[in-house]
């Protein structure tokens, strides 16, 4: 065997990098998360600093949870998973530590601009615009390592998982610039092209595809490739999962104006958004049911081990948060839940249930591959996965029962027609609710900390292992 | 060709995926944001809606900065229990200098479209610095930094006009050149008062729904 | 037929103490779905609803605002309705995993599914003894662990009563969740939109 051709292997270095940085931003984010939970329980937490204030913190932790951490476990994982069903290495391998290094640094820089107070206050796009200008080349360089491996590929048909890691990368691009434009009038201050009503119509059309193509369409991705991988079985119904992907992808970007209800745009934009929000559920669960019935039909060769627990857990969480997600879109639903608590358990039960629980999964599959050894100790995985339960059932229902409480109150009305509560008797109300959401965040970030030491004690002072591709690949690369 | 067979080609080529994906995500955001683009009625300012003067808009970027719209609202909805308790419910022409929009997603605190005029600059000074002096529960932080910060300490009033102005706010030349003397011994604390009083005065509170 | 595991309250207690045994003893002499319901189950669905009665008529809902207070008629027809929703819920969950049965190679047996069903709620019935002070907060934090502890009764016993490979039954465990969180959120959603529409309760009428 020649040198070149033994020299071939997958580079999967970057995915470890991109895994620990994960593992980092998901402790901190939630570290975050729960400092601000504390916050809505004692004021005074933000010791009248500008930067521990709740209004700077919570951003803080929305942008490390969604970007660092959820970005970073979608492209490790992409980056992972588009090698082996390409059969090739990564295209442009330099580039991809670019990506690599770039996001890290926008991230953290970008966390520190929000610490300041560098906020564009656009949910989800908090960032200004040199940050957006930053993300932008990141994404682009993601897109083409992405793609351009999939243009090397040996192997004929592109998997279904890279479908939706695509439609990540396309999508979330398009949403990215078309939200963020904006006219800038310092090097930290800009003014958003759009403004008021048509402002909001288009930060909901981002807001909520941001939700949809990062949030699930990049973990869908991650769930088609590491689910079958973990069952080793291919995927239960191959035509359902193209009808599912192409109704995902068309249906999902009408969703967004139900996050206006009854406010002051259109009401024909609005009824469009309860429609198709509630059509959405078809691909949706057509995807959670492929899930499903490919681990069913393959459970001889699992072994009941954490990783396999989360995974198959967050699936369940994956039907419900689709499932009150077009509920919720209805007016008569919104009409209370909107500007609610409930909103902030919806968001939830899919951030932690979902988003959370399947990348725990996958990263309790992947790290002992990448070290070639095992996983530390599953008895500890074994905690994590019943304080992550724990942690998210209370969150939601300490949630739902806050929410529907705010909202029936507010809209109650006495015998004269007045209202019959005051807002700040509705608030105190809700106290007890914040500290219970309180102890179960700290309970799911306990359950991410013990993880964050399992996959340390694994991968530690160890080299990523290093992966060939199959032979047929390595005939064809040195011109056989 | 059946459409099996044209996913098959679809899925043996990454360039008709891209197409493809693009193509068919592209659709919904057309229909629902292009014709809004183009609605006179969300960009049209009606009698009493106005731009932000110099003060205002160094208050509403303070407001941006602390992140307010994580707990507070701006937008009142066509709701009888929302009405009575907040005033008349908002309406798009409100909003036409509002970049970007502040409408929120969440009231951990009241809604603050129609708060101005409805508390004293007194009052909102004393919240500010302390909310519990005010409502002993409060669950809001203070900002007492707000009062020893000066409303233009960067000197970018005059800038930020400007891009408005470009972005076709009624500002003129000499406004924007007066600007910061307008605002040259005023707080932040002032600004955000300043904001928070001009809010919804469009229409005023007790005129019809 | 031989006479199989009692079916008296005990075994509700028995269950929180020493599930394997009980789940074991299940598997081997699953009951008839009527034994399980008219013995046992029916008895534990009473519990929140009545507890729920006794405990609104006492104090009125505490919701953090000032108590409020429903004429007793509307706290019956409440209670009435509370139990109806329970009896659904057990029958619509044991039904559910009789039909994913074969999915999982699960026995089909109805018996047992409701046995099971039954005995994961038992946390829960228990639990629901924080009714008799309608405090929101209070219920939540008894019973969300009580919740959790029924999760994980279903997930240990599942394999054991319906006679699963481990692995199976895990997933089949996980779909009943799936199945239950659902059926919840659909719960909650028709709620609101009654409520929305003027049927349900007054507050402060």
């Amino acid at each position: 065997m020649s040198a070149k051709v033994a020299a071939v292997h997958y580079e999967d270095r970057i995915v470890t990098a991109f895994t620990a940085a994960a593992v980092l931003w998901t402790v901190f984010g939630m570290l975050a998360g729960v400092y601000v939970a504390a916050e809505l329980v004692w004021p005074e937490l933000g010791f009248e600093q500008p930067w521990l204030s709740f209004g700077r913190l919570r951003t803080v932790h929305t942008h490390s949870v969604i970007f660092g951490f959820g970005v970073s476990a979608l492209i490790g994982t992409a980056f992972y998973s588009v090698q082996r069903t390409s059969h090739v290495p990564l295209f442009a391998p330099r580039l991809a530590w670019f990506v690599f290094y770039a996001w890290q640094a926008t991230c953290v820089l970008g966390a520190l601009s929000l610490f300041a107070g560098i906020n564009a206050s656009k949910e989800y796009a908090e960032l200004e615009w040199p940050f957006d200008v930053a993300i932008a080349a990141a994404w682009i360089s993601f897109a083409v390592v992405f793609f351009g491996t999939l243009a090397r590929r040996r192997v004929g048909p592109i998997y279904i998982s890279n479908w939706f890691y695509g439609a990540l990368i396309i999508v979330v691009a398009m949403l990215h610039v078309v939200n963020s434009l904006a006219l800038p009038a310092t090097l930290t201050k800009s003014y958003s092209l759009y403004a008021g009503a048509q402002d909001a119509i288009v930060q909901w059309w981002y807001g909520h595809n941001a939700v949809g193509f990062l949030l699930t369409g990049g973990f869908l991705g991650m769930l088609y490739y590491f689910l079958p991988k973990q069952a080793e079985q291919p995927i239960w119904s191959y035509r359902l999962s193209i009808v599912a992907f192409w109704a995902f992808v068309y249906t999902y970007i009408w969703a967004g104006p139900h996050h206006l209800h009854y406010n002051a745009i259109p009401e024909w934009v609005q009824s469009l958004g309860v429609v198709m929000s509630l059509i959405l559920l078809a691909p949706s669960w057509a995807t959670m049911i492929n899930g499903v019935m490919t681990v069913s039909g393959a459970w001889r060769k699992l072994k009941v081990d954490p990783a396999l627990k989360f995974v198959v857990l967050s699936l369940a969480f994956y039907g419900l948060a689709t499932f009150e997600g077009p509920m919720m879109a209805i007016r008569s639903v919104n009409m209370l839940s909107h500007f609610t608590e409930w909103t902030i358990g919806h968001v939830h039960s899919g951030a932690l249930g979902w988003n959370a629980l399947i990348t725990f999964g996958t990263f309790y599959y992947l790290v002992p591959r990448l070290a070639g050894r095992p996983l530390w100790s599953a008895g500890l995985a074994n905690v994590h996965f019943w304080l992550a339960l724990a942690g998210v059932m209370l969150y939601v229902i300490a949630m739902w029962g806050a929410g529907v409480s705010q909202g029936l109150l507010w809209l109650s009305l006495d015998e004269l027609g007045e209202v019959r509560y005051g807002f700040v008797d509705v608030m105190e109300a809700m106290a007890p609710y914040y500290a219970l959401r309180l102890v179960a965040g700290g309970l799911f970030l306990a359950g991410a900390v013990l993880m964050a030491v399992n996959l340390w004690r694994t991968m530690a002072g160890i080299e990523t292992v290093r992966v060939a591709p199959p032979a047929g690949a390595l005939a064809a690369e040195s011109g056989a | 060709m059946n459409l099996l067979d044209l996913h098959k080609r679809i899925e043996r080529s990454s360039g008709l995926l891209i197409f493809g994906i693009l193509v068919v995500a592209s659709i919904g955001g057309l229909v629902q944001i292009v014709p809004s683009l183009y609605q006179e009625s969300l960009s049209t300012p009606t009698e009493g809606v106005v731009p932000y003067t110099p003060l205002e808009l160094l208050g509403r970027d303070i407001y941006i900065r602390e992140s307010c719209s994580s707990c507070h609202s701006q937008q009142i909805r066509p709701l009888l229990a929302e009405v009575r308790r907040y005033g008349p419910y908002s309406r798009a022409d409100e909003f036409v200098y509002d970049r970007p929009f502040l409408w929120g997603s969440k009231r951990t605190g009241p809604d603050l479209h129609r708060v101005g005029g409805k508390y004293t600059d007194a009052w909102h000074r004393v919240h500010m610095l302390n909310p519990r002096a005010v409502v002993p529960s409060s669950i809001m932080p203070a900002y007492p930094w707000l009062a020893e910060r000066a409303a233009d300490a960067d000197g970018s009033i005059a800038a930020r006009l400007r891009a408005l102005q470009r972005l076709g706010h009624p500002y003129t030349d000499e406004d924007i050149a007066g600007a910061a003397e307008t605002v040259a011994d005023k707080t932040e604390l002032d600004a955000v008062i300043a904001y928070l009083q001009s809010l919804g005065r469009a229409r005023t509170r007790g005129s019809s729904l | 037929m031989p006479v199989s595991v009692p079916l008296s309250p005990l075994l509700a207690a028995r269950v929180l103490r020493s599930p394997g045994v009980v789940f074991t003893e299940l598997a081997e002499r699953p009951p008839s779905a009527a034994r399980v319901f008219f013995g046992f189950a029916l008895w534990l669905l009473i519990l929140p609803p009545l507890f729920a009665f006794i405990g609104t008529a006492t104090f009125g809902w505490r919701l953090g605002v000032a108590p409020i207070v429903l004429p007793v008629p509307v706290i019956a027809a409440i209670s009435a309705a509370y139990f109806v929703l329970l009896l659904f819920g057990l029958l619509s969950t044991a039904m559910i995993a009789r039909w994913m049965a074969k999915t999982y190679g699960a026995s089909e047996s109805f018996g047992a599914s409701l046995a099971l069903v039954a005995l994961v709620g038992v946390p829960l019935a228990l639990g629901s003894v924080a009714h008799l002070y309608p405090h929101a907060f209070l219920n939540v934090l008894v019973l969300v662990p009580a919740l959790i502890w029924s999760m994980y009764l279903l997930y240990r016993g599942l394999p054991v009563v319906l006679g699963t490979d481990p692995r199976r039954g895990m997933l089949m465990a996980s779909s009943l969740i799936a199945y239950l969180l659902v059926a919840w959120v659909s719960l909650l959603g028709v709620t609101v939109v009654l409520w929305g529409r003027g049927i349900g309760p007054r507050i402060g009428a």
